[in-house]
């Protein structure tokens, strides 16, 4: 067995295989980009467990995500955000997370995005098990998993084709990927309609459109296709009396500890306005909720300078509309003196 | 820290490197190896590495007594001692949470309510390996079988090889100590050859178990719907490879990076799924471990010795023990009385209905066996006896309107992934890899190899647990 010169052919094979695979995805467009996944939520926890001051954390799913951009709150506020929005799920698990498990009582801004906020409470649903999923890693992630992710963060921020997401959607170059991608007619039901990733995401977890959603409709349409697909598929009804309980009671212990409440509803177009206003209908949700907690509101539909964004896929702003709308909602809060820490001019 | 890992990798080199530059002398290798070993198992969590230092401090002390102690009481003494040490860790972290469950529901039978508080005991990862590792080194003082160690250094070393710490193989002190005592380096063939045992090691468990075989088993074992026997069937031989892979690829990887250090561990892993029969199985499947409970439990439970019936009773506790020895839980226990009855059955038959294993009924009987075995694996899979139930019901077609859940392309990767998997064992049953590396040009290894590395690379995973850490 000359098992050195099978290992140089090895070598030798192997670097180049990797390489025009790399050289492939390149040419498809792929380029490389940070997957928002649990080591980034988790780092950002971690940054509350320090006790920070002039902090202001954002928790809810991917709309506030995408639409607050943090490197203008930064500037504008003079105040350092904490994201720990989490995409497609329910705030009520972070929420939770931050009542009990830390004395955090400065400004919190709450994302609602009706259709998960209000879902449900069961712990395996999705909207919950992901939020689930980021708490309980941040409590359990061992040593190995952190330097695995410190490791990663230059491969994935250099190589195209190098994946590290927690969700279906994170993926799309991966073996694995592009097997499920496959199918043989339709034996169990008509296949899912594949997702095109939509991330720019910072290791500070700074979320923005990238410029290809918004320049490319037909981009933007697999996108929407998936909406349409989600949208129109058999869903359980939405357990209002639970999810409203659950977030009126961690609200009251919010505040009660001297927390600033804060809830806003991010914009959204198309068919997700549709579905949203007949299934979640302001005055039956958003207001109710409004009523029950003690927190101040902002909702899109009550600022003429929100009308008419750019949600190029019905759901998140574009990265220029997002900045329009982060400027212009810490001006309301400004105005409304909602934010104690960005009243003072410094 | 985890094979399939960056850290592990990084870790890797390091360690390599600072074993094969010149300034470090033997005994300072080893004290690296050492070092080395509790950071591989600390990073994980930080404060079990106590739990290593107890059982080692415990068996050092009690195999020195063991080695100079004449009188059979002292030396009786010594050996419960070891056994109640690693015994009692292993039930109290293992077992603490099982037991309570079952003392609860025994007194809410009996009509007692008591609800107690959660234990929330973590399970250390590889705590069933390393125990019966260092178990193993006391008992075989205990009946002079072996020698004691040498130093502290060796023994220490023996007990967190960080190679097979977590999941094997459960390797015999006279195996490994001894490796310990002269310096080793790999010569280039053997560290290359390791290299490779590295890679199809990470093959296995990155490309086969989790990017072609995991979801689709997870998908039917998690479902609650009542399934189509085609899909119960794909999802239990999915996991059936899923679980060969997984383990058999631990296993690879260790001897490989034992390897690389010069170190040589024993096979685990012989072509089981090509098994005649299943005393053949457990020659072939986790070889450590079924050798380990034939040395330590069938033969001290009196082996055949004493008739048929106590050989049988003895077969049958031995399995069991086996079963919950991989899990706390009923459905385990299930999972080795079943490979305990197929042992019996499997004897009843060779003195009954003997027959001659040919070339041409051979692969037909390896089948056989190997369909038996899945069927097992559904208890071993399952969370509850109601979806184990549910499955075997299914996979006999007694759910002829049950759901499918599964698309025509899975079923075929599936299909023909465990088909390949099964002719390979037919045909590597009485050979081995390094025979078959062998007989290949060097450049079609070469090709070969590359092949794995690129898959592996593509696949990426995600840093999925070994599912043998559970255990």
């Amino acid at each position: 067995m000359q098992l050195r010169q099978s290992f140089i052919i090895a070598a030798i094979l192997g670097v180049t295989a990797i390489t025009s695979w790399e050289i492939y995805w390149r040419c498809q467009g792929v380029e490389p980009y940070l997957d928002d996944n649990k080591d980034l939520w988790a780092n950002q926890r971690q940054r509350l467990q320090k006790k920070p001051k002039n902090t202001i954390v954002f928790i809810g799913s991917s709309r506030i995500l995408y639409d607050i951009q943090l490197d203008l709150w930064r500037d504008l506020t003079h105040t350092e955000p904490i994201m720990l929005a989490v995409q497609g799920s329910s705030p009520i698990p972070i929420f939770e997370d931050i009542v009990k498990n830390t004395d955090f009582a400065g400004t919190l801004v709450v994302g609602v995005t009706p259709a998960l906020l209000f879902s449900t409470t069961f712990p395996k649903a999705p909207p919950m098990r992901r939020a689930i999923a980021k708490v309980d890693y941040f409590k359990n992630r061992t040593y190995a998993q952190r330097i695995n992710h410190i490791l990663s963060v230059p491969l994935q921020t250099n190589l195209a084709f190098i994946r590290d997401g927690d969700e279906a959607w994170d993926s799309d170059v991966d073996l694995g990927t592009l097997l499920s991608r496959i199918h043989i007619s339709e034996r169990a039901g008509p296949p899912p309609v594949p997702f095109n990733n939509f991330e720019e995401i910072g290791l500070d977890r700074h979320m923005k459109m990238p410029e290809y959603v918004t320049n490319d409709t037909s981009y933007a349409n697999t996108i929407k296709a998936v909406w349409k697909d989600i949208l129109s598929a058999d869903r359980p009804p939405p357990d209002k009396t639970a999810t409203m309980a659950a977030f009126e009671k961690l609200a009251n212990t919010f505040t009660k500890r001297g927390g600033n409440l804060i809830l806003v509803r991010c914009p959204s177009s198309g068919l997700f306005k549709e579905v949203e206003a007949k299934g979640f209908p302001r005055h039956e949700f958003w207001d109710v909720l409004v009523n029950k907690v003690n927190a101040q509101s902002y909702h899109y539909e009550d600022y003429p300078q929100f009308q008419n964004l750019f949600l190029p896929e019905w759901s998140h702003l574009s990265a220029e509309d997002a900045r329009f709308f982060t400027r212009e909602l810490i001006g309301i809060l400004k105005a409304e003196k909602a934010i104690p820490q960005i009243n003072i001019d410094k | 820290m985890l094979f399939n890992s960056l850290s592990f990798i990084v870790f890797l080199v390091v360690v390599l490197i600072l074993y094969y530059i010149k300034i470090l002398s033997w005994t300072n290798k080893k004290r690296m190896l050492l070092f080395a070993s509790y950071v591989f198992y600390g990073l994980w969590n930080p404060p079990l590495i106590i739990l290593l230092w107890i059982s080692t401090m415990v068996d050092w002390t009690a195999g020195n007594r063991l080695a100079k102690e004449t009188k059979k009481k002292r030396r009786k003494f010594w050996l419960l001692l070891s056994m109640f040490v690693n015994l009692g860790f292993l039930g109290f972290f293992k077992y603490g949470n099982f037991l309570l469950e079952n003392f609860v529901s025994l007194l809410n039978i009996i009509g007692l309510n008591f609800e107690p508080q959660p234990m929330d005991i973590i399970l250390p990862m590889g705590i069933s390996f390393y125990t019966f590792q260092t178990m193993s080194y006391t008992i075989d003082l205990y009946y002079k079988r072996t020698q004691p160690a040498k130093t502290f250094l060796d023994f220490a070393l023996y007990v967190t090889f960080f190679p097979q710490l977590v999941a094997g193989p459960i390797v015999r002190a006279q195996d490994l100590i001894t490796q310990f005592y002269e310096e080793k380096r790999a010569t280039m063939n053997q560290f290359l050859w390791g290299l490779f045992l590295l890679t199809i090691g990470l093959f296995q468990k990155v490309v086969l178990a989790d990017t072609l075989l995991a979801e689709v088993s997870d998908d039917v074992f998690g479902t609650s719907k009542v399934l189509h026997g085609l899909d119960a069937w794909v999802g239990t031989i999915a996991f059936s490879g899923q679980i060969f892979f997984d383990f058999a690829g631990y296993s690879t990887c260790a001897i490989g990076i034992a390897l690389m250090l010069g170190i040589i561990l024993p096979d685990n892993f012989k072509y089981p799924y090509a098994a005649l029969g299943f005393s053949d199985l457990w020659r072939r499947w986790h070889i450590s471990l079924s050798s380990w409970l034939r040395d330590y439990l069938y033969i001290p439970l009196g082996g055949s010795r004493h008739g048929i019936i106590k050989m049988y009773i003895a077969l049958m506790l031995t399995m069991l023990l086996g079963g919950l020895w991989h899990g706390a839980a009923w459905t385990f226990m299930v999972w080795g009385g079943l490979h305990g009855t197929y042992l019996i059955l499997e004897r009843l038959q060779k003195k009954y209905l003997p027959f001659k294993i040919t070339a041409y009924n051979g692969i037909f009987l390896a089948f056989l066996t190997f369909s038996c075995v899945n069927i097992t694996w559904v208890f071993f899979r399952a969370r509850t006896f109601e979806k184990a139930w549910h499955m075997i019901q299914s996979m006999f077609y007694v759910h002829t309107e049950g759901e499918k859940i599964l698309g025509n392309f899975d079923i075929i990767k599936v299909c023909t992934v465990i088909g390949i998997m099964f002719l390979c064992h037919w045909y590597m049953r009485n050979s081995s890899l390094k025979e078959f590396a062998r007989g290949l040009p060097a450049w079609l290894f070469g090709v070969f190899w590359a092949t794995l590395f690129f898959l592996i690379v593509i696949a990426q995973g995600h840093g999925e647990q070994f599912i043998y850490f559970q255990f």
